[in-house]
């Protein structure tokens, strides 16, 4: 059984479609990233999941439950970090996460610890009581996740769990969420940072329009770019043209081009293999190699090639 | 029932810390009836008791103002981004609505506590019946303004300056067109007739019934009861069913 499934779901808001006949999966216990740019629907399947927003058409179940007919049941073993940290305007960040744990269910004997473990980790515990009101960006940001934290969910959701967040703030978040996970929960992420979704993801996947374009491992996206590794080379050799041809009819090559008299640049699938085979080549063409770098595609790259858009350009919000 | 509760006392602690805003309403209900209402019942006559009939519109003009409350909080917490926190946490639907009805129902009651204990004792009519008759109706009549406001609050997820709009509109026409300041049976005809169809009439006729007002001024005491439970029960439900899908269905939510 998939932790998260949905099959042919669609939500419309009039006549766009947020969704469309989404069919999607979740492992237990898998860190799922969402990518997408805004506006591809990645709050929507969300919040749906939360059981926040109803599906116009199809179904979705969490850890085998209708997310229409059982919301109740769902939201008792889901906890969500929304995209933006509001209302609570008058509160403070303590009675916030006491207020939060105890509708949750966690014991009474075990919040006052659990809270402040997690405001210690997130840096938030001098300003455990400050008004919401008075807290900057980032600090309310943290106090969204730490929500999730102190509930501890079978089933966690974040919605750019680190957005306005500094690095080091990043940094403590994804810690968190890796820790969520070995502790036992399925973790679904939506995210435009394509560093985050590389960071923590299992699988990503990629959608456009409403639409998964791809879901897989972050290297299997990687590699499944045709000629996405750039490997840079600096190689003293008598005959660089011969050895240029020899390089051009590896397998794995799909170009190569000179950015000097000795130096290549070539665009190869999986650098990983090619890089050896060359090496290999260049012993037995009697050329030196100077230098190597490899540069791998982002998932930037992967957006680019499933969709022909970059991730960063194709807002549509 | 424990998370209803837990809901609830989050706000209102907050709220009541310190209870300036209480406290200021209840001033103003002094003021208003000590002051304004001694000089206005000298200046009114042909009403008997004049002064304690200001003070029951006065009553029910708070009741009106913190059910209308109610329904624009819901809104505000629409736009805030409160509402869909609330709407994940492990909560049934019906008793998260439930709780905003308890919640506004304990603002009143605690908004009322003091004018209405005034207006009894002002009446001399201190006894239990009448207070909780008077609290059953005011609760009615809170009921039916808060599910008005609430299942008016689809238009403010088009528009909330269109909300505002209605509600402000509404409000004024609810509370000028009705009983709350003049007897029903001394109205001008097209006036009377505009009263009819405020719930604010029923619920002041009805408290000042119970108060032992003269019958013979006031709207019938039955037809009140009918009318006041009848806007209670189709106002809430409507005001439920349309909130349910409108924030588990729009964008905004």
């Amino acid at each position: 059984m998939y932790a998260v499934e949905t099959k042919n779901l669609t939500k419309r808001y009039g006549k766009t479609f947020a969704l469309k006949n989404l069919d999607f999966t979740i492992d237990e216990n898998e860190i799922m990233v969402l990518l997408g740019p805004n506006g591809s629907g990645k709050t929507t399947l969300l919040l749906i999941l939360a059981t926040v927003l109803k599906p116009t058409s199809g179904q979705a179940t969490v850890m085998g439950l209708d997310v229409a007919a059982q919301s109740t049941r769902v939201r008792q073993i889901m906890g969500i970090s929304f995209q933006e940290a509001r209302g609570f305007w008058r509160h403070k960040p303590a009675d916030i996460l006491r207020f939060h744990a105890s509708v949750c269910g966690v014991p009474k004997t075990e919040r006052d610890t659990l809270i402040e473990n997690v405001l210690r980790d997130l840096e938030l515990w001098d300003a455990r009581n400050k008004l919401f009101m008075h807290l900057s960006g980032g600090q309310a940001k943290r106090l969204e996740v730490a929500k999730v934290f102190v509930h501890r969910p079978k089933f966690a959701i974040f919605d750019e769990p680190s957005s306005q967040v500094d690095l080091r703030g990043k940094r403590k978040i994804w810690a968190q969420i890796l820790k969520l996970r070995e502790e036992g929960s399925t973790i679904l992420i939506a995210t435009n940072e394509v560093r985050e979704a590389e960071y923590l993801a299992d699988r990503v996947t990629v959608l456009d329009k409403g639409k998964p374009v791809v879901c897989d491992t972050v290297r299997h996206l990687k590699d499944s770019i045709t000629g996405g590794d750039v490997v840079e080379l600096e190689i003293d050799t008598p005959q660089p043209h011969t050895l240029k041809r020899t390089l051009s009819q590896m397998k794995g090559t799909v170009k190569i081009t000179n950015s000097g008299a000795n130096n290549f640049k070539a665009y190869v699938s999986m650098a990983e293999s090619w890089v050896p085979r060359m090496t290999d080549v260049c012993y037995r063409n009697k050329a030196r190699i100077l230098s190597i770098r490899v540069t791998e595609p982002s998932l930037d790259d992967v957006f680019l090639h499933f969709t022909g858009r970059a991730l960063r350009g194709a807002s549509n919000a | 029932m424990r998370n209803m509760i837990r809901l609830v006392w989050f706000d209102l602690k907050t709220e009541l810390k310190p209870p300036v805003w209480i406290i200021t309403e209840w001033i103003i209900f002094l003021v208003q009836v000590s002051v304004y209402g001694t000089m206005i019942s000298q200046l009114v006559t042909g009403v008997e008791n004049y002064h304690s009939f200001f003070a029951v519109g006065l009553v029910i003009m708070i009741t009106f103002d913190m059910a209308s409350h109610t329904g624009r909080h819901f809104v505000e917490h629409a736009h805030e981004g409160r509402l869909p926190y609330l709407l994940s946490l492990p909560i049934s639907r019906s008793k998260l609505f439930l709780t905003i009805a308890l919640q506004g129902g304990t603002e009143l009651a605690l908004m009322l506590a003091v004018p209405l204990t005034v207006t009894v004792m002002i009446m001399g009519n201190l006894t239990l019946v009448s207070v909780a008759a008077c609290v059953l109706t005011l609760f009615g009549l809170g009921f039916g303004v808060a599910g008005l406001m609430l299942a008016l609050s689809f238009v403010a997820f088009k528009s909330s300056d269109l909300y505002t709009a209605i509600v402000t509109g509404l409000s004024t026409i609810i509370i000028r067109f009705s009983t709350v300041l003049y007897p029903f049976i001394f109205l001008p005809p097209q006036y009377a007739s505009a009263a009819a169809f405020s719930p604010l009439t029923y619920g002041a006729d009805l408290v000042r019934f119970i108060l032992g007002f003269d019958p013979a001024i006031l709207v019938n005491p039955y037809y009140a009861v009918s009318i006041l439970t009848a806007l209670a029960v189709s106002t809430l439900g409507l005001g439920l069913i349309l909130i349910q899908r409108l924030v588990e269905g729009v964008k905004s939510a």
